[in-house]
């Protein structure tokens, strides 16, 4: 009798239990998507960001949150997940509908969590606001994010960009080119004559070229730090002129493409790690003086790659070089965004507390830009500013508190100065781009990317490799990834 | 008349009185179980996921997963070419492993054991012990270094290449470098041995533990008999260690499936087909693919194999020893 209690009083527990997480696992519905901009808002108490590339909080990053209170009154409170499981981070706190207030996202994800409907609707709080920011903000850049989740609404605006796109160039040992004698390729026949003479003339372990992986590790654009070799060929899903989508990867360009950096790296030319390259790993073969071209990102690593080489090969001095005429443009990323969820419960008081804020062509762009006055910058009273050492590394000044300088989408007077060698790379890139769109997404391609660029990988690899000849990859990619690009075709199209 | 036996037998009081008599041994057990069914039975509700569709969308909207789908994600599973390849190298990498695992662990335990000096038995296994600290991040670039076949894809210039080829061709066992992190053929050989070479030593710990429980009268005993180090070994230390390696070979089948974090540093695009397995996979398509139906229903399909596993193990040492362990 008692032992039957027993059991019932479990039975009914374990029930208790398994009610509890029949609705505790299940998170709640938010709001619905969309918004209206008012010009009454509710200002927010508190705001809670996750953010990837801002300063640390070794180096004082909760010095400008305290000095966003300062200013504002607003509470700022910052996550900043590791760099390596940022998006990793985000995807589980959308799952599980813990995501903070606000995001920074990158293009990849952007449209992806759009489509999925987890990001609030900001393009009436853009067009009807009031903040200083509408006149100071290139709406080019605002533009560059909208984007047609295909709901019948046209483009919406699902985030508000940081910071310019910005996009890789390729850097070269100008003073490599010097001692050789090698003067500015503009084809790809001279691009090529260019890294052979870095192999031949240059001093053992010379890499004339690297890179991070082959496809920019799944992320778009698939070809950023290869354009000389990828050129016309697009290794991923496009709109052509009349309106139809194609797969880029099965078309002759891709082949040709192929070609190219197979022979290349037979040759030697293209660095034999190229596969298992990380960033890091490519930045320490360039610190190392052994590098004589990487295509890397525009503006500040200019100054730092070189900053770093002359530790060990004290006449390194690297150059920006212009697109090669085959390859055509380097290419400009969408935007990376800052995004309103819609779990957050005051979406229009974030956009203009927090984002709009940090646009204002003033004390609030300043703040959000270079940090705090007298810890990541001293004003020198004539207008201008001068950055101050990082906390962390007193050899270093500070970069940026969350938005890159140089990269900024407000025209404003920013009182710092670029370094002449950051302006000089920046300017290259801004001379040979072209802007990506936001990439396509739907449902079908979420369900099907993630092994179609498994496929993606494994053909260009095994072909750089010569694993496979260019027409065997070719006829891998059609039997493996057939059904996966019929799929997102018929979709994109029907 | 009463009997001895009668006489011993002693009527157990109620259940309600031995709780009260125990109670704070109930009370000191509460934590544990509570910790118990907060962190692995609840999240085991998260299974019915698998018979249903369920994506961000499916969160953001608030509609919750759809459950129309049923045994729909399993149908996919077993037609999906990426997850049957995962689910093969998983059991072949793992299986090897476990093999090498055992054999190797033991062996090594059994060489510690020999020796005699305390200092340097205790130097061998801190040695030993340290590489099961070191992240798998940091032992993937170590022998990411050490294994590299240089930067130069011709060979011809063996500057860059790393420590194992730039011995290999001293020695002149090759005639040009070999990229063994990039070919199907090398890499999972070199997994084994990265394996065993961060693992062995933390494994041994248990079977010394076993080791210093073996009486020395049986040593003794086998010493005047004239048997030798090897056959006191065989007759007597493998016998005694049999049902330790048993109980650790049933609790490492249980996590076979589990492999994820070694093979996710170290493969690459080059050895996909040898070295994607059922974790990577789920990696892809939960995390990045955001389809944690599908993902739930590969790690259902995982458990209900390990669970197999386990049992069909336990029941075979059953029949061949007599005991196992569930």
């Amino acid at each position: 009798m008692k032992k039957n209690l027993l059991i019932r009083l479990t039975g009914l527990g374990l029930a208790v239990i398994t009610a509890m997480g029949m609705t505790a696992c299940e998170p709640k519905t938010p709001e619905g998507p969309g918004g209206t901009a008012s010009a009454e808002y509710t200002k927010p108490d508190s705001i809670k960001m996750t953010f990837d590339t801002c300063m640390t909080f070794e180096n004082g990053l909760q010095d400008v949150c305290d000095e966003y209170k300062n200013q504002t009154g607003i509470t700022l409170e910052v996550e900043k997940p590791d760099h390596n499981k940022y998006y990793e981070k985000i995807t589980l706190a959308f799952a599980s509908g813990t995501p903070s207030d606000a995001i920074e996202m990158g293009s990849t994800y952007y449209p992806e969590n759009a489509n999925n409907g987890a990001l609030w609707d900001m393009t009436d709080a853009w067009e009807n606001t009031t903040a200083p920011a509408k006149s100071v903000v290139d709406p080019s850049y605002v533009d560059a994010l909208k984007i047609d989740i295909r709901d019948g609404n046209g483009p919406r605006l699902y985030g508000f960009p940081t910071v310019a796109g910005n996009g890789t160039v390729t850097y070269v040992r100008q003073d490599w080119m010097d001692q050789m004698g090698i003067k500015t390729p503009e084809t790809y026949d001279e691009f090529i004559g260019m890294l052979r003479t870095f192999k031949e003339k240059g001093k053992p372990g010379t890499i004339p070229l690297t890179a991070a992986g082959l496809l920019n590790n799944g992320e778009t654009p698939y070809d950023i730090y290869l354009r000389e070799f990828y050129q016309d060929a697009i290794p991923d899903f496009y709109q052509k002129d009349d309106g139809t989508w194609v797969d880029g990867f099965s078309e002759p360009a891709m082949e040709a493409a192929l070609t190219r950096l197979h022979d290349a790296f037979a040759e030697g030319l293209i660095d034999g790690e190229i596969v298992t390259n990380k960033t890091s790993t490519c930045r320490d073969k360039v610190n190392a003086g052994l590098v004589g071209c990487f295509n890397y990102w525009a503006g500040m690593w200019c100054a730092k790659l070189e900053d770093a080489t002359t530790g060990t090969d004290p006449n390194a001095k690297f150059t920006a070089l212009p697109i090669i005429k085959e390859a055509g443009h380097y290419t400009e990323r969408v935007p990376t965004a800052l995004v309103i969820t819609n779990n957050c419960a005051n979406p229009v008081g974030v956009f203009e507390d927090l984002i709009m804020y940090s646009h204002d062509g003033d004390k609030g762009q300043m703040l959000f830009t270079h940090g705090v006055v007298d810890k990541h910058y001293t004003d020198n009273g004539d207008g201008t500013c001068t950055a101050l050492p990082y906390y962390e590394d007193p050899t270093k000044l500070c970069e940026k508190a969350f938005y890159a300088p140089e990269l900024s989408i407000s025209t404003w007077n920013d009182p710092i100065a670029l370094d002449p060698r950051v302006e000089e790379s920046l300017k290259v890139f801004r001379e040979n781009r072209t802007f990506a769109t936001v990439p396509v997404v739907s449902d079908v391609i979420s369900e099907n990317l993630a092994n179609l660029n498994v496929v993606k990988g494994e053909v260009v690899a095994n072909v750089l490799h010569g694993n496979i000849s260019v027409e065997e990859g070719m006829a891998k990619y059609n039997k493996d990834a057939g059904k996966y690009v019929e799929a997102i075709l018929a979709d994109l199209n029907g | 008349m009463a009997t001895n036996t009668d006489a011993i037998v002693v009527k157990k009081p109620p259940l309600s009185v031995r709780i009260y008599k125990y109670r704070y041994f109930y009370l000191m057990a509460v934590p544990v179980i509570v910790l118990l069914l907060l962190f692995f039975y609840w999240p085991m509700l998260g299974i019915r996921f698998a018979f249903s569709t369920y994506k961000l969308k499916h969160i953001t909207s608030g509609k919750g997963p759809d459950y129309s789908t049923g045994l729909g994600n399993f149908k996919a599973l077993f037609t999906d070419r990426f997850f049957l390849d995962s689910f093969r190298n998983t059991i072949a990498l793992s299986f090897w492993n476990l093999v090498f695992a055992t054999v190797f662990t033991v062996v090594v335990a059994l060489l510690i054991n020999e020796l005699q000096h305390e200092w340097g038995k205790k130097f061998v296994q801190t040695v030993l012990y340290l590489p099961h600290f070191l992240s798998w991040v940091v032992v993937a670039s170590i022998f990411t270094l050490l294994l590299s076949a240089g930067a130069d894809a011709t060979g011809s210039d063996p500057t860059t290449v790393g420590f194992i080829n730039a011995v290999f061709l001293k020695l002149g066992l090759i005639d040009k470098p070999h990229s063994f992190l990039t070919e199907t053929s090398t890499w999972r050989p070199c997994w084994y041995i990265i394996q065993r070479w961060k693992e062995t030593g933390w494994g041994t710990i248990i079977y010394l533990a076993a080791l210093s429980g073996i009486s020395p009268d049986l040593y003794e005993a086998a010493e005047i008999d004239g048997a030798g180090r090897l056959k006191q070994t065989w007759y007597i230390t493998l016998p005694s260690l049999m049902n330790t390696i048993l109980i650790v070979f049933i609790l490492n089948l249980a996590k076979i499936l589990n492999v994820f974090e070694s093979v996710f540093v170290l493969y690459n695009d080059l050895v996909l087909s040898v070295s994607d397995v059922v974790q990577t996979y789920t990696y892809r398509k939960g995390i990045q693919g955001n389809d944690y139906g599908y993902a739930t229903a590969i790690g259902l399909f995982k458990s209900v194999i390990s669970l197999f596993l386990v049992t069909g193990a336990d029941y075979v040492a059953k029949k061949i020893r007599g005991y196992g362990i569930v």
